[in-house]
């Protein structure tokens, strides 16, 4: 290398260093140009508001990569846990609680189903989790026949408020998520299975070594990020007082890019809770600026999926660029 | 025969913090097939890697058939006709015979490849000149290990320029049945004027095949051998091993030996035979054995990392069922991998991370991380092993590979383990932790620990152990008390040169 | 010793041969169910069905021959259906502007070829896993295509694309001759040219390749372009098949894609993935849609069977890979 290269090479090691906070401040400056409601308090609750569902498919998605995995069935979670609820209230004319119980536990159905594809058959979790995906598209449109959304317009307020309600002002959603990532910031990283799942995630040979349970962690692991999906799909039904088939899917690409914006972010490259919470908020952010500029709705998605990849190739370069 | 093939000489090679090479010649001959021995660091991967062009040496010349190359490159030492077989096979396991010799190679025909061609010079390769007569249809995978050394050979010389050839312990890997296949192959290259640099710890090999032998010691030249008999063992041993091992090791203490753990017709099935022995506690138990001899895979299959076919394992009379490692740790029984960076250590993870990952409880309340005491008990284990740097928050990845093994040492005496498997404890060590580790390994079973140290290094095991067992090519043929014999008798054993029964009765 | 060697490894071949064998059985059940299903007639529809899935298998398998085959870390293109989807797009949205057919090939070309090419420095050169940078190139093409359709159907009758569907050739439609025409040149290049050997040689083993003196990066990336292009034949197909450009294929396109290749592996001689292993799957996964179809199964239930053939045959594999 010549010394004339030198400089250049600083600055490109400046850009990727701290590339992805500066796109961050990049586009919030952007967006409030553009349209200054943007950075009204009203509209930043939004963002916040608007991201919870994200926040918490990405939680479970955290998890089950920080096992060293990756999970493409966060999705029939979701769909799974709004239904079971949908039909407990509807059917059965279960409360609120009991609804949500039978959402959650129809969720870790799906986490069970992966936990044996990958512990029991020894499926690579990509594989594993998109048979699940299918297997779990096809149920909803069987049960659905076809597709047809199940709605229940005398939803009980108590459960439409885990949507609408408000905890002293602050929406009842943004509240859930925020409890979530609490509890999965203490069990991923300040507790002791959360080291044991860090410590599989990233040598898995060495932690077997160690004596770690690795196929009792994968298990657990499944189960809770689908039982935390299902919360998610929770919200999704009260909402809008309805269970709308395969509607999950359309959150799949954001939660696995939030990971691992987050998980470039963190200094030893592991996937982490706020890193995670951070690729969220971006995300967000991007998606409701470009709502704000007034564009139309595909050009939005597709500068949607550009800002995406570019986001996550400049994460990935800048991990890359600190350890190299 | 008497002109030199290509000749290394005045070598100096360093690498921070050790001198790899040390002035050190080698010269190989026309004609001939040149041995070259030495203990694990030696020197002589480094030799070979100059040699190769891969690295470039402080000092020293390298010559290729009279030529003096400055430097020396891969790409003009391959132009001189010197090629070089690896210890690892590197070939596509789905790949036929004909698209292995030829990989980055292929001949092409009218239409495409000359497949058929190729075929035909593959098959009459092998067959002419290393004696395989095999199919160049057939897959790898459905081939022996020695078939593929074979065919690893070919792919070297297939272009027909060859003038030297290395051989880098072409039979590690191999049954006793399949080294003569690859010894034959070595005969009928050397039959056809081709100078081979054959390096191997195996000396009953080198004193069968070889012309000449050099014999390499800490990174020099220490003797050039003529006239080598199946006698000559003896004196290649004697110069590989030197004289002056002592002090590196602590007195063996006083210890009561009781029954402690009994291992009978233990068997993974597929790379060692029914074995039965046993390590009482407060005893030192030795396991012997080159790379292939079924060593590993015997440690790896008692930890509960491979599957065991049969056999049962007890400790103190009670049954010991261990079919997962972390059965094994929560029964007392821990291992120091021999592969510390990919089995041993999270690399990126820190010194405490490491050293409480086996005793997270004990630091904990509730399932939640006491930070503050994990960080003490860790600052407990790094003072008393004087792990360097002294900081639990170092990065494992960064420290050296002597703090690295003290870093997993550490993690196993947090536990109230009994038993200790150390798989080549030292490798890639410096020599004060070296030091410092075999003191541990004595204080261990001083406190009445079973404690096995499976070596491929005969000083370590004859300097550490109270008893040694060989094992050669997948069977432990045999026991030895490690004061009644001499390093020389072991590297004899392990090596085939001589038999355990006739060290017994020699000594 | 040596016989039980022996009878192991008759029963692992059984063993590997099983997805096979259940595909066999699947298919005669249907022919006894469905009188028609094995007539010539019915045949060569299951062959036109399956056409733009064997296109895009084509092009996997070659990104499959040159990552390796872990799913993962290895070689993966899960983006060749959005090429796919956005060659056809831009072509017909060309069209009815009233462009000349070649002009659209040619920007759809190109843009297929950037497509690939942004995949081929993304994982050579930033070093993302293949997995994560298909999969968001995916949803950015997908983005794009909506902005170039407007999410609408866009109806094609240009005569040299309906002639792919209508014009048989000596009794052959058109569009079976031409497609197997393309796919005759990517097997020769595969097979029968030192190039293809070599990129077979760079997944088969990085270290060997890189031993024999082959550039490892370069053989990725050019599998990458000869993925987008496979991804940009395919697009004219699918136009063929649909008399236009719809959106929502690339879903089913891209299922049917990973479940044909890797299910091709179990069917190729050596197990692993081939261009003839993932064409015959594709052929053969079609088949049994339609049989399915012609046998009054509700195509609710298309995504459960394939999902369950995906775990079929991959556990399988599997189990016989890790038995050996």
């Amino acid at each position: 290398m010549s010394d004339a290269s030198a400089p250049t090479n600083l600055l490109i090691n400046i850009i990727l260093r701290f590339g992805f906070l500066i796109v961050f401040a990049a586009f919030f400056a952007l967006f409030a140009f553009w349209n200054p409601v943007f950075v009204q308090g009203g509209n930043l609750m939004n963002i916040v508001e608007g991201s919870a569902v994200l926040m918490i498919l990405a939680l479970g998605m955290t998890l089950i990569v920080a096992t060293g995995g990756i999970d493409l069935s966060i999705g029939i979670a979701l769909d799974f846990g709004a239904a079971f609820a949908v039909v407990a209230m509807k059917s059965y004319g279960l409360d609120w609680f009991g609804a949500a119980c039978a959402g959650v536990i129809g969720g870790s159905i799906v986490g069970l189903f992966n936990a044996l594809l990958v512990v029991g058959l020894k499926i690579s979790p990509f594989l594993a989790t998109l048979s699940t995906f299918f297997i779990g598209s096809s149920v909803q449109r069987i049960f659905t026949n076809g597709g047809g959304p199940i709605s229940h317009r005398r939803m009980p307020e108590e459960f439409r408020n885990l949507a609408l309600g408000d905890v002293f002002g602050v929406p009842t959603e943004a509240v859930i998520a925020f409890v979530l990532v609490v509890i999965y910031f203490i069990v991923l990283e300040r507790s002791i299975w959360g080291r044991r799942i860090h410590a599989m995630g990233m040598q898995r040979s060495a932690a077997v070594v160690a004596g770690i349970r690795v196929n009792r962690i994968l298990i657990l692991c499944f189960v809770a990020a689908a039982a935390t999906c299902a919360i998610a799909g929770l919200i999704a039904a009260a909402n809008i007082r309805m269970f709308t088939p395969l509607s999950g899917f359309s959150y799949l690409l954001d939660a696995i890019a939030a990971v691992f914006i987050g998980a470039a972010l963190h200094s030893r490259g592991r996937p982490n809770i706020p890193g995670t919470v951070m690729g969220v908020l971006f995300l967000g952010m991007v998606a409701n600026g470009l709502n704000l500029m007034g564009l139309n709705f595909n050009t939005k998605d597709a500068l949607q999926g550009i800002i995406l990849v570019s986001a996550l190739a400049l994460a990935v370069a800048q991990r890359k660029a600190r350890n190299g | 025969m008497g002109q030199s093939a290509f000749r290394l000489s005045g070598i100096t090679k360093e690498f921070p913090g050790v001198r790899a090479l040390d002035d050190a010649s080698l010269e190989v001959l026309a004609g001939e097939v040149h041995g070259l021995v030495g203990e694990n660091g030696a020197g002589k991967s480094t030799v070979i890697k100059v040699l190769a062009g891969v690295y470039q040496p402080e000092a020293g010349k390298v010559e290729v058939d009279g030529q003096l190359l400055s430097p020396a490159t891969p790409a003009n030492v391959h132009a001189a006709g010197v090629r070089f077989i690896h210890q690892e096979l590197h070939l596509v396991p789905h790949f036929t015979v004909t698209e292995s010799v030829f990989m980055g190679q292929e001949r092409r025909g009218p239409f495409g490849l000359a497949k058929r061609e190729m075929r035909k010079a593959a098959e009459t390769f092998l067959r002419d000149t290393l004696g395989l007569d095999v199919s160049g249809n057939r897959l790898i995978r459905d081939l022996g290990t020695a078939e593929r050394k074979l065919v690893q050979v070919a792919r070297a010389l297939i272009d027909g320029d060859a003038k030297v050839v290395v051989f880098d312990e072409p039979t590690a890997p191999l049954a006793s049945n399949e080294v003569d296949i690859v010894m034959g192959a070595i005969a009928r290259l050397k039959a056809q004027g081709i100078a081979i640099l054959y390096v191997s710890h195996y000396l009953s090999e080198i004193t069968d095949i070889c012309d000449r032998v050099t014999v390499f010691r800490q990174g020099q030249t220490v003797g050039v051998f003529d006239n080598i008999t199946a006698d000559s063992a003896g004196d290649l041993v004697f110069a590989m091993v030197g004289r002056n091992i002592t002090d590196m090791f602590p007195p063996k203490g006083d210890r009561v030996v009781s029954d402690g753990l009994q291992i009978t017709d233990f068997t993974d099935g597929q790379k060692f035979a029914p074995l039965t022995m046993s390590v009482g506690k407060g005893e030192i138990v030795g396991i012997a054995g080159l790379i292939g001899s079924g060593r590993e895979e015997f440690v790896d299959t008692l930890y509960g990392l491979r599957r065991r076919k049969m056999g049962a394992v007890s400790f103190e009379g009670a049954d010991l069922t261990i079919t997962t490692a972390a059965q094994a740790v929560r029964s007392g029984l821990v291992l120091v991998p021999r592969d510390r960076r990919h089995d041993g250590l999270v690399l990126s993870m820190s010194v405490a991370e490491n050293v409480t990952l086996a005793t997270l409880e004990d630091n904990a309340v509730m399932g939640l991380e006491n930070r503050n005491a994990a960080r003490k008990a860790t600052l407990a284990q790094v003072q008393s092993l004087d792990i360097r740097p002294p900081n639990p928050d170092a990065i494992t990845r960064l420290l050296s590979g002597g703090n690295q093994q003290k870093v997993v040492l550490a993690r196993w005496l947090s536990t109230s383990a009994r038993i200790f498997i150390f798989d080549e404890p030292t490798v890639g060590v410096d020599v004060g932790a070296k030091a410092e580790i075999y003191q541990l390994i004595e204080e261990l079973a001083g406190e009445g620990a079973c404690v096995i140290v499976s070596s491929s290094d005969p000083v370590e095991l004859q300097g550490v152990c109270d008893r040694i067992v060989v094992m050669t090519r997948g069977a432990l043929v045999g026991e030895m008390q490690a004061d009644a014999i001499s390093v020389d008798d072991l590297v004899a054993a392990t090596t085939g040169a001589s038999s355990v029964e006739e060290i017994r009765n020699a000594s | 010793m040596q016989a039980e060697a022996q009878g192991r490894r008759i029963v692992l071949e059984i063993f590997g041969f099983l997805p096979v064998i259940i595909f066999v059985a699947v298919l005669i059940y249907i022919s006894f169910n469905a009188p028609n299903f094995l007539t010539l007639r019915n045949l060569e529809l299951v062959l036109m069905q399956s056409l733009p899935v064997v296109l895009v298998c084509a092009g996997l398998a070659a990104v499959v021959m040159a990552g390796g085959d872990d799913v993962v870390s290895g070689g993966i293109d899960l983006s060749i259906p959005a090429t796919a989807v956005l060659a056809a797009g831009i072509t017909a949205q060309m069209l009815s502007l009233g462009y000349p057919l070649a002009l659209c090939a040619a920007v759809a070309f190109a843009a297929s070829m950037i497509v690939g090419g942004l995949n081929a420095v993304l994982v050579t050169r930033i070093q993302m896993t293949p997995l994560l940078t298909t999969l968001a190139m995916f949803v950015a093409v997908v983005g794009v295509n909506n902005v170039v359709t407007a999410s609408r159907r866009i109806n094609v009758d240009h005569p040299w694309i309906t002639v792919l569907r209508a014009q048989e050739v000596g009794g052959v439609p058109l569009g079976i001759l031409v497609v197997a025409l393309l796919v005759a040149v990517i097997f020769f290049a595969l097979h029968q040219t030192r190039w293809g050997l070599n990129l077979q040689a760079v997944g088969g083993s990085r270290d060997a390749a890189e031993i024999s003196g082959l550039n490892v990066n370069r053989f990725i990336a050019q599998s990458f372009i000869l993925a987008a292009f496979s991804g940009f034949v395919c697009g004219f197909f699918i136009l063929a098949r649909g008399s236009g450009s719809s959106p929502g294929v690339e879903d089913n396109l891209m299922l049917e894609m990973v479940l044909a290749t890797f299910l091709g592996a179990a069917f190729s001689p050596r197990r692993v993935v081939t261009m003839w292993g993932a064409i015959l799957g594709a052929i053969l996964v079609a088949a049994i849609s339609i049989g399915f179809k012609s046998m009054g199964v509700n195509v609710f239930w298309t995504g459960l069977i394939k999902g369950s053939l995906i775990v079929l045959v991959v556990a399988f594999s599997a189990i016989s890979q890790r038995v050996r």
